[in-house]
């Protein structure tokens, strides 16, 4: 879907750390991308727990209009509370002053998604790899505290399962909740294993904590960009092969997602 | 006008500015230019091009450890950025102090004012709910030991509501670094404190 809005901004929308330095690069990296098609007036992005910080960043957008993309995985605390909140925004679109702001849909919960998770995880997997013999494993943060942070994830195994790629079993798993991830092995009976981590960064838990959780690291590790390699595939483990991807968010086509939520948000709520 | 033309005006040709760390100068022919206070007289610099270099530039300091809060002291030195754009210029500026500038214009044309400590702190839910129960002696603890000592920035919210705010320093030499508002490292420093008072009167409570 083709998106060209010179008159607007683009504002990005990230968690951000103050302890990895990795946490915000995919939002950066996204507003890069977008703002070299030169779609829109300006691109910008502000973080939860980095700079520019959501509260900082009105000054910066000079057009008359902008739309705010939050790059989250799932609907939930964030998007529906801290960001509206940060932000002043009440509803989809929200007149401050003269300007109108347009919020969007989180990244995570567009459909365009089943396609990338699908994608991501056949790029990684060896040549002559056949999807029959492989499983593949969304995982995610997950927490018994929200509900809807495991929603986004379900949905997209089922769309996986219900699409025409035939891997043997698609499942979801969490670090912190049912069914666990480091029960991988537990989980699948195919020689194959492909886990993609359904997150927005190589941060701290996809990066550091899920490979201790897999097995392929026995304690966390540097940060990515601290590190010469990134990882390895495939790891051998107990006679079955385990491909891990980098985060779902690090994927450049995100960046034509951010797009989709910005067409979606026009054909849906813009009144 | 726009933030480039503000700029562009703030610095016309053949001036310097200081902003924060950085010493900001336009040649003659009005090419901008932007490197560390400390290399102001050094001769060989390396000449950094695009934001995003810039960006990775202020993202850790010179032993290699993250600078999460890019207004804190301790951006490398070493190199230097040109441009004849002032909206390019702009955006360079905006990878090593990001939204600085926007904010020092916009608090100084009446577009946005300071929000007083206790504001944020109230508004706060999930884990940082509890900083809101900060006592005014703690809440001048969190300025004197987070932002003064950690952040370049001049903190211009006052902690009460009531209270009025500490308009910026005048200096015709410098565009200031202002903070309207409590950051992340600032609401989580009051959390840390309100947190250890309350564990404080609790154990007196048990003894």
């Amino acid at each position: 879907m083709n998106v060209s809005k010179p008159d607007s901004a683009l504002l990005l929308l990230g968690h951000g750390s103050t302890e990895n330095p990795d946490s915000s690069q995919p939002c950066w990296d996204h507003a890069e991308a977008i703002e070299r098609e030169g779609l829109f007036g300006s691109v910008h992005c502000a973080f939860w727990k980095e700079e520019p910080n959501l509260r900082q960043i009105w000054p910066m957008i000079e057009e008359s209009e902008v739309y705010v993309v939050p790059n989250f995985i799932s609907e939930g605390y964030f998007t529906r509370q801290v960001l509206p909140r940060e932000l002043e925004l009440q509803g989809h679109t929200t007149k401050r002053g003269e300007l109108l702001v347009h919020y969007c849909d989180p990244v995570g919960i567009h459909p365009a998604m089943t396609g990338l998770l699908t994608k991501r995880a056949l790029e990684i997997v060896d040549e002559g790899v056949r999807p029959e013999e492989t499983s593949l494993i969304v995982v995610g943060h997950g927490t018994g505290l929200n509900k809807k942070s495991t929603e986004a994830i379900k949905v997209q195994v089922e769309a996986i399962r219900q699409s025409d790629v035939p891997f043997a079993r698609v499942l979801d798993a969490y670090m912190e909740e049912a069914p666990f991830v480091a029960d991988w092995r537990e989980l699948t009976d195919t020689p194959n294993v492909v886990v993609v981590p359904f997150f927005i960064a190589d941060g701290l838990h996809s990066y550091q904590d899920i490979p201790v959780l897999l097995g392929i690291e026995s304690e966390p590790t540097a940060a990515a960009s601290q590190r010469e390699v990134f990882r390895q595939n495939p790891y051998r483990m107990d006679g079955r092969t385990l491909y891990y991807s980098s985060a779902i968010g690090t994927d450049p086509s995100l960046a034509r997602v951010i797009l989709d939520q910005v067409a979606y948000f026009d054909e849906h709520y813009r009144t | 006008m726009s933030l480039a033309e503000t700029l562009s005006e703030l610095l016309p040709p053949g001036t310097e500015l200081a902003f924060g760390e950085l010493a900001l100068s336009r040649s003659a022919s009005g090419v901008f230019r932007a490197r560390h206070t400390q290399d102001r007289d050094a001769g060989a610099l390396q000449p950094i091009e695009t934001v995003r270099e810039l960006r990775e530039l202020a993202k850790n300091d010179a032993a290699g450890e993250y600078r999460p809060l890019k207004t804190a002291p301790g951006l490398v030195g070493g190199w230097t950025t040109e441009t004849d754009c002032p909206r390019e210029f702009l955006k360079r500026l905006d990878a090593i102090y990001p939204g600085v500038f926007a904010a020092a214009c916009a608090h100084a044309e009446g577009r946005a004012d300071a929000v007083a400590l206790r504001a944020t702190l109230d508004r706060q839910t999930g884990m940082y709910r509890f900083a809101g129960t900060i006592s005014d002696e703690d809440a001048r603890r969190v300025v004197s030991e987070v932002c003064a000592a950690g952040c370049l920035r001049h903190v211009v919210w006052p902690i009460g509501v009531d209270e009025a705010p500490s308009p910026p320093p005048r200096d015709p030499g410098s565009i200031p670094l202002i903070c309207l508002e409590a950051c992340t490292f600032a609401v989580n420093k009051a959390r840390e404190l309100a947190k250890e008072a309350f564990e404080r009167s609790q154990a007196q409570a048990q003894a």
